[in-house]
């Protein structure tokens, strides 16, 4: 008999299955030939010990993989972040963001002074120019001035008579746009009023009041010479009708 | 649902100011650290807009048909920040541990209502979400065109690379990889088009990080990300009345579209378009507008300026001017502009008797980051 089985004896290692390969009864006698039977019977009973202590040991694993499987699903997933590190986070992204604040400031105030001077600098262009156009014109006049009488009636007054006529002319062409308008709204309620609803359909398109307008304008215009603007204006009012809210051109 | 106990609850988060929000969101990142990168790097609009909706909800969390369409809109719009169904269970808890965190009285039976309310919410995100799963989560968009009219004024055309359907009026959301995950509001200035070209007038905001980027570092090759289009400012289905359309600044852009519209597809009607500025200079868009009027007779364009002296244009606040230009009694009236511009403009029609349902308006704010609870665009 190899040392294998007698070396076990109680030394608490455990049943391995090598152990078991390697076991080897000795011979008994030539009277009785096979293995010693205590010998068998002492790693049987160290076999049966080993198997018992083995499925217990597999039970109690068993529940123990049971309970953490029921934890993993039942309980939130994630281990709640502590309060330090919610702490930590929250000024570290405090932090982020006053510099991030900070550099829009920045930009702001940067854009904003150089639009200022940007705004500043074409206003006093706009002066400027304005300035020498007025001078050019005051030149202009300074030369065609001391011209002779005759052509300067003529020329002189037309300049400003013109001007004058371009400026009642706008500011009619503008009164009648508006006293027009003012009318087909008003008639436009009345409609609404009477039927709840306007077609747009059934307006006259806007083109001939357009030119409606206009016709007015050439009309007026033909004895505009000896009226001015503000003679104009009672005349124009005659074609309103009384219940529209009409205001005269500004 | 103990809703009194809910508001008081958050109320007192509420009044920590800034406090809960930032714990909220250190909380969501400790825990679940794949959310962050769905925002961006400086976090301080962020939180503000946050808790301001999150008020928002649990004002109204008793009248749930008004809340609804809203949650619903806000999941859909949230697909194109990359949010899944999974993050909201995780926004979820990381609410619920900042709301106990700040609260000496908190309660498991606290602790449940909050559960059950977020949980309402989460679902009609998520449904909104769903709904429109046949859709792309955002749209790119290519830069083909890019025209600095102004010193701070450009005007871009994109051209998405899938087909992208708005109303004239409306708003959409889009950020650039030059300023990412910072979404913006623009309005498209043209109806859709056959080609699927579509305008924005953007104007460099100072300091502003998106408008900058958009009018002085974008240019045609860029691509750019678009969220859904939102918005109520509409030309309106349901009347052929003339319009009047009235304009502050950049506003501009809704209105141009609408006229565009009109061009389009009708009905036949009369178009106003009372465009105002501060100074001449500024009007970005001035030689398109003349053109169109002078191509559609129905169309008349003015313009405003309220601080030009030099300046041939009429004179005056734009509110002012079209109240001389009137009466527009019987007229559809569009609004956009700054605030103080629709206000009065809108105050001013009224008073001359234009019926309050015949006028909408919406208000352009210099930076437009995100619609409200409401669906305002504007902060």
């Amino acid at each position: 008999m190899t040392s294998a089985p007698s070396g076990h004896g109680d030394g608490g290692r455990g049943l391995t299955p090598a152990d078991l390969q390697q076991v080897r009864f000795s011979r008994a006698s030539m009277l009785h030939p096979g293995y010693v039977e205590s010998e068998v019977d002492r790693v049987l009973h160290r076999a049966a010990e080993e198997l018992s202590r083995h499925v217990a040991e597999k039970a109690q694993l068993r529940e123990q993989v049971r309970t953490l499987q029921s934890q993993l699903n039942g309980a939130p997933a994630h281990v709640p972040p502590s309060e330090q590190a919610v702490r930590i986070l929250a000024s570290a992204q405090q932090t982020a963001d006053n510099y991030v604040a900070e550099a829009e400031k920045f930009s702001r105030q940067v854009t904003g002074e150089a639009r200022a001077e940007y705004e500043e600098a074409v206003r006093l262009a706009r002066e400027n120019a304005g300035a020498i156009i007025q001078a050019a014109q005051e030149a202009a006049a300074r030369l065609t001035g001391p011209a002779p009488d005759g052509p300067a009636q003529g020329g002189g007054r037309s300049v400003a008579e013109l001007e004058e006529q371009v400026a009642y002319l706008k500011a009619f062409g503008q009164a009648c746009r508006v006293q027009l308008r003012s009318y087909l709204e008003a008639l436009l309620s009345d409609v609404e009023n009477e039927w709840g609803q306007a077609d747009p359909g059934a307006l006259p398109t806007p083109p001939p009041a357009r030119r409606a307008a206009a016709d007015t304008d050439a009309d007026r215009s033909t004895t505009f010479d000896s009226n001015t603007a503000s003679d104009q204006r009672p005349e124009q009012n005659e074609g309103v009708p009384a219940g529209s809210s009409a205001r005269p051109a500004s | 649902m103990d809703i009194p106990a809910m508001r008081a609850n958050f109320a007192k988060a509420a009044a920590t100011g800034d406090e809960a929000p930032l714990y909220f969101y250190s909380h969501l990142f400790l825990s679940h650290p794949e959310t962050r990168e769905m925002f961006p790097v400086s976090m301080a609009h962020q939180r503000d807009r946050f808790f301001t909706a999150l008020g928002d909800v649990v004002t109204r969390v008793d009248d749930l048909d008004a809340l609804v369409p809203i949650l619903r809109q806000l999941g859909r719009d949230h697909l194109k920040f990359g949010v899944l169904p999974a993050h909201y269970p995780a926004a979820g808890a990381s609410l619920l541990a900042t709301l106990e965190h700040f609260d000496d009285e908190w309660t498991p039976e606290l602790a449940k209502t909050w559960a059950e309310a977020y949980d309402v919410v989460a679902t009609v995100m998520m449904q909104g979400a769903e709904e429109a799963a046949g859709q792309p989560a955002w749209w790119d968009a290519d830069v083909v065109g890019h025209e600095r009219r102004t010193l701070d004024v450009a005007v871009l055309r994109i051209r998405p690379q899938v087909r992208y359907d708005y109303l004239p009026g409306q708003s959409l959301s889009l950020e650039s990889e030059l300023r990412p995950r910072l979404w913006r509001y623009y309005s498209p200035a043209n109806a859709p088009r056959p080609d699927g070209l579509i305008e924005l007038h953007v104007k460099a905001r100072d300091g502003g990080p998106v408008s900058s980027a958009l009018v002085r570092s974008i240019g045609v090759g860029d691509v750019l990300r678009l969220g859904p289009p939102l918005g109520h400012l509409a030309v309106g289905e349901d009347s052929d009345r003339d319009l009047l359309l009235v304009s502050g600044g950049m506003g501009l852009a809704p209105l141009k579209a609408m006229v565009d519209d009109v061009a389009r597809h009708g009905p036949p009607r009369r178009v106003d378009l009372f465009a105002g500025f501060r100074t001449e200079d500024q009007i970005y868009d001035r030689a398109e507008l003349e053109q169109l009027a002078r191509e559609n007779s129905w169309l008349n364009v003015t313009f405003a300026v309220s601080d030009d002296a030099f300046s041939s244009l009429e004179h005056g606040d734009v509110a002012d001017v079209v109240r001389r230009a009137g009466p527009w009694s019987s007229r559809e009236v569009r609004i956009a502009g700054p605030e103080p511009m629709v206000a009065a403009t809108v105050a001013g029609l009224r008073e001359d008797g234009v019926p309050e349902q015949r006028m909408s308006s919406e208000v352009f704010a210099p930076s437009r980051p995100g619609p409200s609870v409401d669906g305002e665009v504007t902060e």
